[in-house]
């Protein structure tokens, strides 16, 4: 039966040789937040996939200063992009955390004469700058857009960014209220943060990070094909199921 | 030896350069007649050697050549004339360095000391014409010892002269005279091949002068006791014993390209054609140069407007690009040229354009080889340009909206620039981040100011700043207080309730002028359903308001 198998097999990658490969997400590297909760949990945010960090619009969740801090780490090294959906980023702010203005470009929606929504703005600008390369962080701020709005954004999209992303030796991280990238999203983090004000002084925020999805770095059903390869008799069919499995798993 | 670079119908030539190949051949076919005049009254000014032979003749005028009926018309632009003159001289220059722009249409090169190169010379001159027939010239070569003998060859057995017409890759690609035999065989030209003024050519005429030979056999005395020094002058020309030092262009280099339209055109794609083209002949001349773009400014001027009192106003549309690195590619200069005029809507139809490069030694050595991964700065700009087609160029403000966010150095809140961004060496690009207040960045700051305690700075807190998160413009809203502290703030139609509230921070400045501004600040944390949210709000003393600047988040 094993061997019908086999040859079935052999006979359909004869027409199809990539019927039975399995995709396999290439190795992130990673860029450190700054924020050692964060770096010892997920060490930092990975490279080739897309990341979501969600909180709260109204409550002060910290999920922007958790951006702010990576932005501030990644430009020690790196040149980074801000797609700013609200044009909400403060420059004065960013530069006391740290961030090495020249070596951020920042793209203000919303503000210019432009008559396409900031949402579509920012996904546009987004994909050109995914496009054009060069940048090891791209990060697209949706503080301010409606959840409403946000919902509506399909999900080929971010399958589409996801896909993009991890030919690129860069993040993509996405800011916002709730998570929607679903299984596009190689980390998603939501981030609340204690409220810290005592005698009328405002103290720093402590942020609390909350991994809610996380891709894990060993390819899917690694298990299922390793049994399947030991059950192989011997003969030309197993030997060319190992060396494809030697392949994709090596 | 000088060689004499001569275009034929050189208004004609000009006026279909900026056509495609294909089209420029089928055109060359039909009878095609240059007007110049007034609108008026246009007359025909130069005409191609199909329309001379369908009988049509320089000084007719537009409603006598109509006649004839399948006539193709252009009107005469001097600026296109100007574009096809400079790519010629571009053009000589890839075979000498010392080029003369003699007039329209005609080029002489120094060739002195290249004979080696070039040798044998029919071989040189096939390879001329050749490589002018790929930019769109029908060129006719003519070498000699002298300048001047050149150009009376070139201008004597081109196709004006003598009907021969040289076919770019033909034998007959040009005329070689060798030293000493100038008289001989310059001998069957006409002798209104010389510049000559028509008082004398009648003169010459009426002698039964009418070859180079006949008025080199004159005697030298007799001819300056009739004609004068401008009859030895001519004696002298004719027998090809004028020699004199080129007046080259050298310093004259300049790099733009003007196209004027027939008609004002409303679509981009006729624009676009015309850049195009326009780019490849500066490009090309860059190229030749040794030289690269550093800016590229484009002109467009719109349609003449008739305004009541009779008087015409142009209106001129200018804008330039500033490229991060020089560069010579076309595509490039075209693609930002593109992404920018897209978005860009004219109030009238264009007439004419007009593209100037600034030119730079182009770059030869890497910038930094230690420097972080970038974007590929060239690819940069377009980048650049299509974020600014979908967000936009500038703010109400007039603040860039795509750029590197730059700190200006004042007290005042909210105040920042957008720089152009550059990829390469940034530090070096970009002025030094201003100084600014530091408790304006960080509140915390302010607390310690306050509290005096040093405890707020352990190195957990310093990596991990607070940040504002600003609502622009900031949102109006109307705060109840008690005593001089807010207890409530309307936030998003709702009532909130101040949990504890920070401040007063007064500040004010710019007194001096019109932008003045007094506020006094609050840090506030808000009961919101989601828990406590840390908002800015302040009190505009100016405009007698409160505001919420923005969330800490």
């Amino acid at each position: 039966m094993q061997l019908k198998t086999q040859i079935l097999k052999a006979q359909i990658e004869e027409k199809l040789p990539s019927a039975f490969t399995v995709y396999r997400r290439p190795e992130c590297a990673s860029i450190a937040t700054g924020i050692a909760q964060i770096d010892n949990t997920v060490q930092g945010v990975p490279l080739h996939a897309l990341t979501e960090i969600c909180g709260s619009d109204l409550a002060s969740s910290g999920k922007i200063s958790v951006l702010t801090s990576l932005l501030a780490q990644a430009t020690r090294d790196h040149f980074c992009a801000l797609v700013d959906a609200r044009d909400s980023f403060d420059p004065v702010s960013g530069h006391a955390a740290g961030i090495y203005l020249p070596r951020l470009l920042w793209v203000r929606c919303g503000t210019g004469r432009m008559k396409l929504p900031p949402l579509e703005q920012a996904f546009k600008a987004a994909d050109i700058l995914l496009q054009s390369g060069g940048f090891s962080l791209i990060a697209v701020n949706l503080s301010g857009i409606p959840e409403r709005v946000v919902r509506r954004i399909p999900l080929s999209t971010w399958f589409r960014f996801s896909r993009v992303i991890e030919k690129f030796s860069a993040a993509l991280v996405f800011v916002g209220e709730e998570p929607h990238a679903t299984s596009c999203g190689g980390l998603v983090m939501r981030v609340t943060s204690e409220a810290v004000f005592s005698k009328n002084l405002m103290m720093p925020l402590k942020p609390k990070v909350e991994v809610v999805r996380r891709w894990e770095k060993k390819p899917a059903y690694p298990e299922r094909y390793a049994g399947y390869a030991k059950k192989l008799p011997e003969g030309v069919g197993a030997s060319l199921v190992n060396a494809s499995l030697s392949q994709q798993w090596a | 030896m000088f060689a004499c670079f001569y275009i034929p119908d050189f208004a004609v030539q000009a006026a279909l350069l900026p056509e495609l190949a294909e089209k420029r051949v089928s055109l060359r076919a039909t009878p095609l007649a240059i007007l110049d005049g007034p609108a008026s009254l246009p007359r025909v000014f130069a005409t191609n050697k199909a329309a001379r032979r369908a009988g049509i003749q320089s000084g007719m005028t537009k409603l006598q050549v109509e006649t004839y009926g399948c006539v193709l018309l252009r009107k005469r632009s001097i600026a296109v004339e100007d574009s096809a003159q400079s790519a010629l001289v571009n053009f000589a220059g890839k075979f000498s360095p010392r080029v003369e722009s003699t007039s329209p249409g005609t080029a002489i090169l120094d060739l002195a000391g290249m004979e080696k190169l070039l040798e044998p010379w029919p071989d040189a001159m096939r390879k001329m014409t050749t490589q002018a027939a790929e930019i769109g010239f029908e060129l006719f070569v003519a070498v000699a010892a002298s300048p001047d003998t050149a150009l009376l060859a070139a201008r004597g057995f081109s196709a004006n002269g003598s009907s021969r017409i040289p076919r770019p890759g033909a034998l007959e690609a040009g005329v070689f005279i060798s030293p000493g035999e100038e008289a001989a065989r310059l001998a069957p030209l006409r002798v209104d091949v010389l510049p000559v003024s028509p008082d004398m050519l009648e003169i010459l005429n009426s002698w039964g002068i009418r070859t180079f030979q006949s008025l080199a056999a004159l005697p030298a005395v007799a001819i300056v006791e009739r004609l004068g020094q401008e009859g030895l002058y001519l004696q002298k020309l004719a027998r090809g014993e004028v020699s004199r030092p080129l007046l080259t262009e050298e310093e004259k280099a300049e790099f733009t390209a003007n196209f004027e339209f027939d008609d004002p055109v409303e679509t981009l794609e006729s624009m676009f054609f015309i850049l195009n083209r326009m780019l490849e002949e500066l490009c090309l001349k860059l190229l030749n140069a040794a030289l690269a773009a550093q800016e590229l400014r484009l002109t467009v001027s719109l349609e003449v407007r008739q305004l009541q009192r009779g008087e015409k106003e142009e209106e001129l549309y200018r804008h330039e690009w500033k490229l991060p690195v020089p560069t010579q590619d076309r595509s490039l200069l075209f693609g930002l040229a593109r992404l920018h005029l897209e978005k860009t809507t004219f109030s009238a139809p264009v007439r004419r354009l007009t593209l100037e490069v600034i030119p730079v030694k182009p770059r030869v050595a890497q910038e930094d080889f230690f420097a972080p991964p970038a974007p590929e700065a060239e690819k940069l700009e377009i980048t650049l340009e299509r974020l600014r087609g979908v967000v936009g160029s500038a703010d109400e403000a007039g603040i860039a909206c795509v750029g590197a966010p730059n700190l200006v150095d004042t007290h005042k809140p909210g105040s920042f620039t957008v720089q152009h961004f550059y990829s390469l060496n940034a530090s070096h690009q970009i002025q030094p981040q201003q100084r600014c207040h530091p408790e304006r960045s960080n509140p915390v700051r302010k607390a310690r100011r306050i509290a005096g305690s040093k405890d707020l700075y352990s190195s957990q807190i310093s990596n991990f700043a607070i940040t504002l998160r600003v609502f622009r413009p900031a949102i109006e809203t109307s705060v109840e207080l008690t005593g001089a502290t807010p207890h409530f703030v309307r936030l998003w139609s709702r009532h909130r309730r101040v949990l504890a509230a920070s401040g007063p921070w007064a500040s004010s400045g710019d007194w001096w002028n019109p932008s003045v501004w007094w506020r006094e600040e609050w840090d506030v944390a808000l009961k919101t359903p989601a828990g406590p949210g840390f908002y800015r709000i302040y009190r505009d003393y100016i405009r007698d308001k409160w505001f919420v600047e923005g969330a800490f988040d």
